[in-house]
């Protein structure tokens, strides 16, 4: 019974970074944020795949990534692919970061999120505004990318919290 | 000194194609493949729009199912909220009331005065639309784009460009149609444009959204004088939109004029669309 239940919980704690990201890029969970906390708008979708591919990429294929993206630009109604690069971009720094650089901690992860951020929000920016008729605010853009960068951390612990109790081993 | 550089193309080298146990697809596979996606959807090809209208009915339904618990969440959240000011707001409408019980005396006098008027012209003014009611069905507040889905589509004779109304005041236009559902562009949002007229003094502005809650009135004239409160309604300058209906009022923003709509965008929950009655008329002959 026990061993069920363990093996369960490690089920459950193995997909719970996809379904995050799946439910992110699916509902309205913005609103809500937005409702309440409108001046700390953030991107939770960068920093769970940031963290997983980082820590991870066994947990979360970059399939998924691509995916989340599509679905995210239907909802929001972008061109096809532009959300989907701008993730898979800032999935390859983060491949990067983790094949150049071995030893893994908070503070070198947190930092190495801003060139990730960077490149991630330029592809967007590029393909917004070179190729489509959408116009977008700077600011907001700016805004909302500062505290992704600033809420990495607190997220960095629940999922650490999450990866040790799933114990999955790395396999890239 | 060679080995940095090496150790650097390596890193991307690996990056780009190396696949773990539990990946099917390299990083340089997707990129590509999303970047020939969003060059086919840009130039907007028959068979991708196809495919886009497809997969928005059927993501903007799987997204609305999703969202249903968070609905829920925020629902009770706003009943909590709106049982605790009841006392508040009872007595502001209370005072709002007897205001507008003298003022409609007014409206009624001025719609006499008007039917009287229009006999005299001769003018026949049956109106050529119906309002097609659609439930919001996505509620996305990204800070990037203001727009909802509804659950009304090509299905129910829904065109780009139609205007959309809550409790008959404008909210924005239709600017994508599926089949099942479609996408309305809020007055809020950076892309959108309208034709306004400023009652009482009867200036032509556009009404320009800016991302934030509030749109602002571009191309003011000169010679405009600052005042706050006035109303705006559509002018139907562009030929699309119908002329007179109301959007909100004008407040000071600094040194912006900017509009404070009557319906809140960010409370949206059942709009109307103006569809033409031709519409309508052509089907029933079919």
């Amino acid at each position: 019974m026990t061993i069920h239940y363990l093996i369960l919980k490690k089920k459950i704690l193995t997909i719970t970074p996809l379904l995050l990201l799946y439910f992110f890029s699916f509902t309205d969970f913005d609103t809500v944020f937005i409702n309440y906390l409108k001046f700390f708008y953030f991107n939770i979708q960068l920093i769970i795949i940031y963290y997983w591919v980082l820590k991870n990429p066994s947990i979360l294929g970059y399939g998924h990534v691509f995916f989340a993206g599509i679905i995210n630009d239907v909802v929001i109604g972008l061109p096809l692919g532009t959300t989907s690069l701008s993730y898979l971009v800032l999935s390859f720094v983060a491949s990067y970061t983790r094949e150049h650089f071995l030893r893994s901690q908070l503070i070198s992860d947190w930092f190495a999120f801003l060139p990730a951020i960077f490149f991630s929000n330029l592809i967007y920016l590029i393909l917004i505004i070179k190729f489509s008729d959408f116009e977008i605010s700077y600011a907001e853009l700016i805004q909302n990318s500062f505290f992704t960068f600033l809420f990495f951390p607190i997220f960095y612990q629940f999922f650490y919290f999450i990866e040790k109790n799933t114990n999955i081993k790395t396999d890239a | 000194m060679v080995q940095p550089r090496d150790d650097f193309i390596i890193s991307i080298r690996s990056a780009l194609l190396k696949r773990g146990a539990r990946q099917k697809f390299s990083l340089l596979f997707l990129i590509c493949f999303s970047f020939l996606i969003f060059i086919l959807d840009s130039y907007s090809l028959k068979f991708m729009n196809t495919t886009r209208t497809v997969l928005n009915d059927a993501v903007y339904r799987a997204s609305s199912m999703a969202s249903t618990p968070l609905r829920i969440v925020n629902f009770l959240s706003s009943k909590t909220n709106e049982h605790f000011t009841l006392y508040g707001k009872y007595k502001k409408m209370e005072k709002t009331l007897s205001e507008l019980e003298i003022k409609n005396l007014d409206v009624k006098f001025l719609q006499l005065e008007n039917n009287k008027f229009k006999k005299i012209i001769g003018s026949n003014e049956e109106s050529n639309s119906v309002n097609v009611l659609a439930t919001v069905i996505v509620d996305k507040d990204s800070p990037f784009v203001k727009s909802v889905i509804i659950n009304k589509g090509s299905n129910s004779n829904i065109l780009k460009g139609m205007p959309v109304l809550h409790r008959n005041y404008l909210i924005g236009r239709i600017v994508e149609v599926n089949y099942l559902s479609s996408r309305v562009l809020l007055l809020n949002d950076l892309n959108s444009r309208i034709p306004v007229i400023i009652e009482p003094e009867g200036y032509q502005a556009i009404l320009s959204g800016k991302g934030s809650r509030q749109p602002f009135l571009a191309y003011l004239p000169e010679v405009y004088a600052k005042e706050t409160g006035s109303d705006i309604y559509t002018s139907g300058k562009d030929g699309i939109f119908p002329s007179g209906i109301p959007i909100g009022s004008t407040i000071l923003d600094g040194e912006f004029y900017s509009v404070k709509l009557s319906a809140d965008p960010t409370q949206l929950s059942v709009v109307s669309v103006i569809v033409k009655k031709s519409k309508f008329k052509r089907e029933d002959a079919e």
